[in-house]
């Protein structure tokens, strides 16, 4: 019979068969590639509905495709590709095929509409990136996730760089890449080492080294560790080493400054790039190989405390921004800082549940921006708007949803996600005092989040125009306006897939819809459930308002309280006809937050002092390596040069010399031979 | 017959191209350059994994002719192929016969010697690579520097002179190290030829004998040393590789192709015929020292081409650094290891080669090759561009491309090593020459491909002509399958390698 689970390689060919057709006949082609990336990108999305629904029937798949390579004997690692399905990747293949196809439908009037050039290119790196993270996300091994990973890191940098005759974007695509380069290298160790410790990088079964972790912990399993280290703090480190790719991928302190320079690229591509792949490619792995990392405290209190930091160090940055890209790129850095925060506080299906309404209120976000810039011919300054509320309605109404997620307003999807992060944070903050750190920083970051999206909200949209553009803003076309309405209803809805509040206040039974789906409750694998790493992770809840339900609900109050308070705040600066920018008021610290801590400088100069190394380097490889080489055959040059000169042609010198040898040698054989 | 077959074509192709004019010789060579690739690939798919061909196991497409009787020893015409050397004669032909074509443009003086020449070599490497009888190999050994040598004295650049003498004394001194230690070490032995599966298996079975006062035991350590000194210059490894980037640079683009795609492998490939199969106890005797050189090449060698301002002097020293994982991989003693040491030696051809050959195409075009005269390439010459970004890609390490392969198999070969003292620490250290690399290769793209385009020299900059494609098309076309697909190879090579591991090398 023929099951969705056999459809599973197509829903990662077909957007890959689409970059084969843009790259090489996608100027044959009406719309130069356009309408294939829709072809194939929706494909994948009704085959990964279908897969969804086979999960939710109570399926799971696991199947090995494709063997890379084959150890024979002392060293028998199985390298190979297969599909891992269960109900966290067939959600993360549904939030990806969804995204992508409406990035792909929004870039017909983003890039087709305003005529330009080198289509197919970006046609085929759209489809090559899509197929790249869907072979990520259903990846059964941690090598086959490195390799699609890197993947992923590729197709950034050629999306990002795409408008490459211009000076900006390949600087800001090379800087994605190296960035993240440096973080991938951690991962490499750790899929090596992880190698070399299990024998195995399968993420699901009682062979992968999720459970042969567990084992070994338990004492039941024997593994390599080097120089006989013991098992805990070894696995400390493998998860640390994994941890590196996730703190590049995932824009992550101090990896996050590729993220910002990134909005280098058409703005489509940040929408994919920060809702449903690239950055999200950390967090979902992070949540991919939960079981072994719930093994680990320390780990696990390093990834909130990066988290938490995350979330708040690039919430100050957004304050101040002037360009609307730029607030919604640090915004990405701290939402995904929150869910980081979840992860390492034991919130699995918290992390999940913001990575989803993220997807969704974050594409809907970046899509609202593209939007936005077409009316205004390409100026992203919110200096130069104002009063477009009314010139594009759509565009404003579901920016607005899009923001009231993003700042975390009930009952909008954000709430809900962030809400739940805090949550978990605050209940488990009892059994690991760090988490307290992290949910100060997390909670901190609320008001923050609030202020600087509607600082953006009101900058943009309200007031009075403030640039002759504004005043006469491009009307943008049904493939602009159709993306933003399906992610504005997302964004509102979503947070109904998980009312884990509502439910434990009200106490109505089974509206959790999202924790029962990542606990196997309709079908899953063995190991990979919420549940199981539940019992696994080091924290037990307690509860600092007295009973649960106090605690939701106060944990609830604050956060919404300061979220509101942000909002308000925005209103009463931003929210005239002629807003100043009042951030000026901070001083010397605005220079600081406007120069993003200096980060930026500071790897610029660590760059420089590498070619610097670089430079002596090569002093010292001419000058003494190679000296050294001809210095020898000068020498040997010089020698013969000398030497030669014995060879005069004149009979009687050659004479002479043969007696006067022939004398030493026999004074020296009578010598040793003690004749005398 | 086969190989013989092989040899005999090459060489009297090569005859030929020297008899025929000027005007003839580029499609003539070419052609004929075409047939030995037939016969490699003929050879791959009859081929018989049977274990490797000096430890015992079943030679491929074997012959044995008594040659000479010197001093009581035979001489044997005697070749044959294994699963670690037939991937390298693919290599050799595939690669000569594009490194051929990709000479249409830039060579036009003199063409049927230097066809002639490439083809003369590309015999001579084919011999390298299928000897199996010491003095046979070192006679085509030898061979292989003289078409280089005036490749690069005739067609070279500006101070090809220099280049020339520099590489054919440099690597010939070396040769001579390891023929004398070679020789002492035979003459220990109770061995009556110079065939080398019979030295490495009296080497196994304990009958090296004192030599000259000097114990077996120091005999063997002082014979590994020079004789890895002798092949190390050939690979080359820090500090004896400051001949590689004056011959690159120098060369023309197609010797530049065969000297970093095959030449180099000479080197890896004698280290492990020789020093690591025949004396793997003395090789984990060396162990840290090697692994210390493994791992400055790979990083020093990094730094190296981060400085340069020269694109082809940014690919010649990446070639050290990339025959640095090779050298890690080998000392590694495992599976992988080896396994993937001997894979990144064909993933590794392929990728510089292709980089040479599209850095060339570019200077065709440009007639600069320094990065500050020029940027914005892209838009001039995209198909040659966005090619050249894809073998930059490759050379980074990208999965799904060779490298990424070789790379990979020597990493997790080498990290739980147990010959290697300290293997986590010498594989994570190497490891980071994957982030050198993207630093340098990206910065060098950006600021001669991308951005706003500006050319110092007075050229006008045209489309690459198809001729200049087509090769580069043909390397990547199999970086990609050999990524996708390794075990083409990696399945006969590990067929090859494994057996070198039960000697006692890895312990």
């Amino acid at each position: 019979m023929v099951t969705a689970f056999d459809y599973v390689p197509a829903i990662v060919l077909l957007p890959f068969v689409s970059f084969v057709v843009a790259l090489f006949i996608g100027k044959q082609l009406p719309k130069k590639g356009a309408y294939g990336g829709i072809a194939a990108t929706a494909g994948s999305l009704l085959l990964s509905l279908w897969v969804l629904a086979s999960v939710a029937g109570g399926g799971a798949h696991q199947e090995t495709y494709w063997t890379w390579a084959e150890g024979v004997g002392s060293q028998p690692f199985t390298l190979e590709f297969g599909a891992l399905i269960d109900p966290l990747s067939a959600l993360m293949l549904v939030i990806v095929t969804l995204i992508a196809t409406l990035v792909h439908v929004f870039s017909l009037g983003y890039m087709n509409d305003e005529g330009e050039r080198d289509l197919p290119r970006y046609y085929a790196g759209l489809g090559l990136f899509t197929a790249s993270m869907l072979g990520f996300v259903i990846a059964d091994n941690l090598l086959m996730a490195f390799m699609f990973f890197e993947l992923v890191g590729l197709c950034s940098f050629l999306l990002i760089g795409f408008h490459f005759r211009e000076p900006g974007p390949p600087s800001a695509a090379k800087k994605a890449f190296l960035v993240t380069r440096f973080g991938d290298y951690f991962l490499l160790v750790g899929v090596v080492a992880v190698f070399a410790t299990f024998g195995t990088a399968a993420f699901a079964g009682a062979e992968s080294f999720p459970a042969l972790a567990e084992g070994a912990l338990d004492g039941t399993v024997d593994v390599w560790t080097p120089g006989g280290l013991d098992t805990m703090t070894w696995f400390t480190v493998v998860g640390l080493l994994v941890l590196g790719g996730v703190i590049g991928k995932s824009a992550q302190f101090p990896l996050h400054t590729w993220l910002p320079d990134a909005m280098e690229g058409p703005t489509p591509v940040s929408a994919l790039i920060h809702a449903a792949t690239m950055v999200a490619a950390g967090v979902y792995l992070v949540a991919r190989m939960y079981g072994f990392y719930a093994l680990t405290p320390t780990t696990l209190g390093i990834i909130a405390l990066v988290g938490g930091f995350t979330a708040l160090f690039a919430a100050t940055m957004g304050l101040v921004k002037e360009e609307l890209k730029q607030v919604l790129a640090y915004s990405t850095i701290s939402q995904y800082g929150y869910m980081m925060l979840a992860l390492g506080s034991g919130g699995y299906v918290a992390a999940v549940f913001h990575l989803t309404t993220h997807a969704f209120f974050k594409a809907l976000l970046f899509l609202g921006a593209g939007s936005v810039i077409i009316a205004m011919h390409h100026n992203e300054n919110m200096w130069d708007m104002g009063g477009l509320k009314n010139k594009m309605p759509v565009t404003y109404w579901t920016f607005l949803a899009g923001s009231l997620a993003l700042a975390g307003i009930f009952p909008f999807a954000g709430f809900w996600s962030k809400d739940e992060i805090l949550y978990e944070a605050l209940i488990h903050a009892g059994s690991e005092p760090l988490l307290f750190a992290g949910y100060a920083m997390g909670l901190l970051a609320v008001p923050v989040t609030a202020f600087y999206t509607f600082r953006m909200v009101f900058l943009t949209f309200h007031g009075n125009a403030r640039s002759e553009i504004a005043r006469n803003p491009e009307p943008v076309r049904w493939n602009v306006k159709g993306p933003l309405s399906v992610l504005g209803a997302l964004a509102v809805v979503t947070g109904g897939i998980n009312m884990v509040p509502v439910q434990k206040v009200l106490g109505i039974e089974g509206i959790d819809y999202l924790h029962l789906w990542l606990d196997n409750h309709w079908g899953g694998i063995e190991g990979l459930s919420s549940h199981h790493y539940a019992e696994i992770d080091p924290y037990s809840s307690t509860y600092p308002f007295g009973t649960e339900v106090a605690t939701v609900l106060a944990g609830a109050a604050i956060s919404l309280a300061l979220a509101v308070a942000g909002l308000l705040l925005a209103w009463k600066l931003y929210n005239v006809a002629e807003p100043v920018e009042h951030t000026d008021k901070l001083g010397g610290a605005k220079t600081l937050l406007y120069n993003n801590y200096y980060q930026d400088e500071f790897q610029v100069w660590l760059a420089d002092r590498t070619r610097g190394v670089s430079g002596g380097a090569d002093t010292f490889d001419q000058g003494v390596v190679d000296g050294v080489v001809n210095g020898v055959s000068s020498v040997s040059l010089f020698g013969g040069d000398r030497i030669k000169r014995i060879q005069t042609g004149v009979v009687g010198n050659y004479a002479l010399l043969l007696t006067v040898s022939l004398t030493a040698l026999l004074v020296v054989f009578a010598l040793l031979g003690g004749w005398f | 017959m086969i190989i013989e077959a092989l040899l005999a074509f090459t060489f009297a192709a090569a005859l030929l191209v020297f008899a025929v004019p000027n005007r003839y010789a580029h499609k003539l060579a070419f052609g004929l350059s075409l047939v030995p690739i037939v016969g490699s690939l003929y050879m791959w798919s009859a081929f018989e994994a049977g274990g490797n061909a000096l430890t015992g196991g079943q030679i491929a497409f074997e012959t044995v002719a008594p040659w000479l009787e010197v001093a009581g020893y035979q001489l044997q015409w005697y070749v044959g192929v294994d699963g670690i050397s037939l991937p390298l004669v693919v290599l050799t032909t595939f690669l000569t016969a594009l490194a051929i074509m990709s000479a249409w443009t830039p060579i036009d003086d003199r063409q049927s010697q230097f066809y002639g020449l490439m083809l003369l070599m590309e015999a001579n490497l084919i011999g390298v690579f299928t000897a199996l009888d010491f003095f046979l190999w070192f006679v085509f050994w030898e061979a292989v520097l003289v078409p280089m040598y005036f490749l690069i004295g005739v067609w070279g650049g500006p101070r090809r002179k220099y280049a020339a003498i520099k590489f054919f004394v440099y690597t010939n001194i070396a040769s001579l190290v390891m023929f004398i230690a070679f020789m002492a070490l035979v003459f220990s032995l109770p061995v009556d030829s110079f065939g080398l599966p019979e030295i490495t298996q009296s080497l196994a079975a304990g009958e090296l004998t004192a030599f000259y006062g000097l114990p077996a035991e120091t005999l063997a350590l002082v014979v590994f040393a020079a004789m890895f000194v002798g092949f190390a210059v050939k690979v080359p490894v820090v500090p004896v590789h400051t001949w590689l980037p004056d011959a690159h640079v120098e060369a023309p683009t197609p010797a530049s192709v065969m000297l970093a795609g095959v030449l180099l492998k000479m080197g890896t490939y004698a280290l492990l015929r020789f020093n690591f199969t025949m004396l793997p106890e003395q090789a984990s005797a060396f162990a840290i020292p090697i692994g210390i050189i493994a791992v400055v090449s790979v990083i020093y060698g990094a730094m190296l081409a981060l400085a340069q301002t020269d694109l082809k002097r940014i690919v010649a020293y990446s070639s050290v650094s990339s025959m640095g994982y090779v050298i890690l991989g080998l000392i590694a003693f495992t599976e992988f290891g080896m396994g993937g040491a001997t894979f990144q030696m064909v993933a590794h051809g392929l990728i510089s080669g292709l980089m040479f050959m599209a850095v060339g195409v570019i200077y065709n075009a440009t007639h600069t090759r320094i990065v500050d005269d020029m940027s914005g390439l892209a838009d001039r010459m995209p198909v040659a561009v966005w090619i050249l970004v894809a073998g930059a890609f490759a050379y980074m390490g990208l999965p799904l491309m060779a490298g990424f392969a070789g790379e990979f198999f020597i990493f997790v070969g080498s990290f739980g090593s147990t010959a290697l003292p300290y293997a986590p620490v010498f594989t994570a250290l190497a490891m980071f020459g994957i982030v050198i690399v993207a630093g340098y290769l990206l910065l060098a793209m950006q600021r001669t491909l991308f951005g706003p385009f500006r050319l110092e020299t007075d050229y006008e900059l045209t489309r690459a002509p198809m001729h200049d494609i087509a090769p580069l098309v043909a390397l990547l076309g199999a970086i990609v399958l050999l990524g996708v697909a390794p075990s083409l190879f990696f399945d006969m090579i590990l067929d090859a390698t494994v057996p070198i591991l039960e000697l006692g090398g890895g312990l």
